[in-house]
């Protein structure tokens, strides 16, 4: 296999339970290197655990995650790789409150991968300029709209230079213009060609800027296809009845 | 007007007897609130085996009253030939009660902590400790510093209890003088006026520091509305612990 056709993370026969309760059964998936990927489905489908399983924060309860090839887990060492490599972004942004904007971002480098402080910090302006709030650098994320957290929150993520970024519904607790300045970013990091992993409710995102879509229901994938096919011309029956219902609304 | 001229003999001894309330108070602070927050610590790590034996210690040190403790030390610990003075045993005691009892407090504060923010930390691929010290104690002192002002008080008040093993601390001497001139009255008016004008000022001095304002400082960067209820990272690390 070559390095061009080997998926950049792999999740392989994945399972998730929360004690005795599965919720996500033996999914697999691959993501290519630059690709985007949406997760789309029913509430209680599972793409919030399958996705935060990816990074381990539910450890699967069976098979693997591989990324580039390697499988992650079992020692604290691989864990902390992977989770260096892999950026997230939370529903509920879950920013520190008592930093800024820029320690927030700052703190992840300096304090996991050990980078100075002064070069931590050029760095962490690098990103809130990218996500356009470098003038908000010194304020506090209670005093900014929950959109402007959750672009902090990008930012933070972004960092740590991730080769995969996870989004766990990133505008669900926006409102939506609110939600579309986050999406705005995303979609410009989409075209930057970083490799993503989206859970999400915006069937536009879903549609424009992802890859390939994948439909979760009942803890399992139903159907995955390129996106705009996937959207227009769904084939599984719950597809087609979850897209109805969501465009019909 | 008698009362007056009474207490104008009393005061200095009182002074010095509030000068060894004082340091009580602080010696039993000092030792008792850093045992208080490992114990804190201990009770809400993952392992069994560190949280059980500090939920029994907290456990017992919050079901004994601090006088049984304080007679246990003073009366109990020279049976095991280990002999220590009074003012020693009464901030042994004095301090294990603070730690049991602040223990509590510190974990409410950790608990309150949401448990998003613990996971962003673990996406950040940021180790237990640094977690802990980087992200969850900042904003937990924060909650907790109101109700461990207020056990401060409790405490510099309970440390009146000395007076059992006979520390010369404030109760002390308002007895003694009141036991040489039988006035009962005036010099134990005047030692609860003592104990409350510290205790007023110290309420005081935190309203001025810390003004009552929206409980949630450590849910301050959180939208005031939780749409999804079912998603994991808006539960607190309590609601977490019960599922």
């Amino acid at each position: 296999m070559t390095a061009e056709s080997r998926p950049l993370l792999a999740l392989d026969g994945v399972c998730v339970a929360y004690r005795h309760h599965e919720v996500v059964h033996d999914v697999s998936l691959e993501v290519a290197s630059g690709e985007v990927v949406a997760l789309i489905g029913p509430s209680g489908a599972g793409k919030s655990s399958l996705l935060r399983a990816i990074n381990f924060l539910e450890p699967p309860s069976k098979g693997r995650v591989l990324l580039e090839g390697a499988e992650v887990g079992g020692s604290r060492r691989s864990l902390d790789a992977l989770r260096r490599d892999v950026g997230m972004v939370f529903q509920s942004f879950n920013l520190f409150p008592h930093l800024t904007a820029l320690q927030n971002v700052m703190l992840a480098p300096v304090h996991t991968l050990g980078v100075p402080p002064a070069q931590a910090r050029e760095r962490a302006m690098q990103q809130l300029t990218h996500v356009g709030l470098a003038d908000h650098a010194h304020v506090k994320p209670g005093k900014c709209s929950g959109g402007q957290q959750q672009r902090i929150a990008i930012a933070r993520a972004l960092a740590m230079e991730p080769k995969v970024m996870l989004f766990d519904e990133p505008t669900s607790a926006l409102d939506p213009e609110l939600g579309a300045e986050v999406l705005a970013t995303m979609r410009s990091l989409a075209a930057e060609g970083m490799t993503m992993v989206v859970v999400t409710h915006e069937m536009h995102f879903a549609e424009d800027v992802a890859d390939r879509v994948v439909f979760m229901a009942d803890g399992r994938i139903v159907e995955q296809n390129a996106a705009g096919k996937l959207m227009r011309d769904p084939q599984h029956p719950r597809t087609q009845r979850f897209l109805n219902a969501v465009r019909n609304r | 007007m008698s009362m007056l001229n009474e207490w104008q003999d009393y005061l200095p001894d009182f002074l010095d007897g509030l000068v060894v309330t004082l340091q009580l108070t602080g010696v039993s602070l000092l030792l008792g609130l850093p045992l208080g927050l490992a114990l804190a610590l201990a009770m809400t790590a993952r392992r069994r085996a560190v949280r059980w034996p500090a939920i029994l210690l907290v456990e017992v040190g919050r079901g004994a009253p601090a006088l049984v403790v304080l007679y246990f030390v003073y009366y109990g610990l020279p049976q095991l030939s280990l002999t220590w003075s009074s003012f020693a045993c009464a901030a042994i005691a004095l301090a294990f009660t603070t730690s049991a009892y602040t223990a509590d407090i510190f974990r409410a504060g950790i608990n309150s902590i949401p448990v998003g923010h613990r996971e962003a930390c673990q996406a950040l691929g940021l180790s237990h400790g640094k977690e802990l010290r980087l992200v969850v104690l900042p904003q937990a002192i924060r909650v907790v510093v109101p109700p461990l002002v207020g056990f401060c008080i409790l405490l510099y008040q309970g440390t009146s209890l000395a007076f059992a093993v006979s520390v010369p601390e404030l109760l002390s001497r308002a007895y003694s003088q009141a036991s040489i001139t039988y006035q009962f009255t005036a010099t134990l008016t005047l030692a609860g006026l003592v104990y409350g004008a510290i205790s007023l000022a110290a309420v005081a001095l935190m309203r001025a520091r810390w003004p009552r304002r929206a409980p949630t400082v450590a849910g301050a960067a959180l939208p005031p509305e939780r749409p999804d209820r079912t998603n994991p990272s808006w539960e607190t690390t309590s609601e977490r612990r019960e599922r």
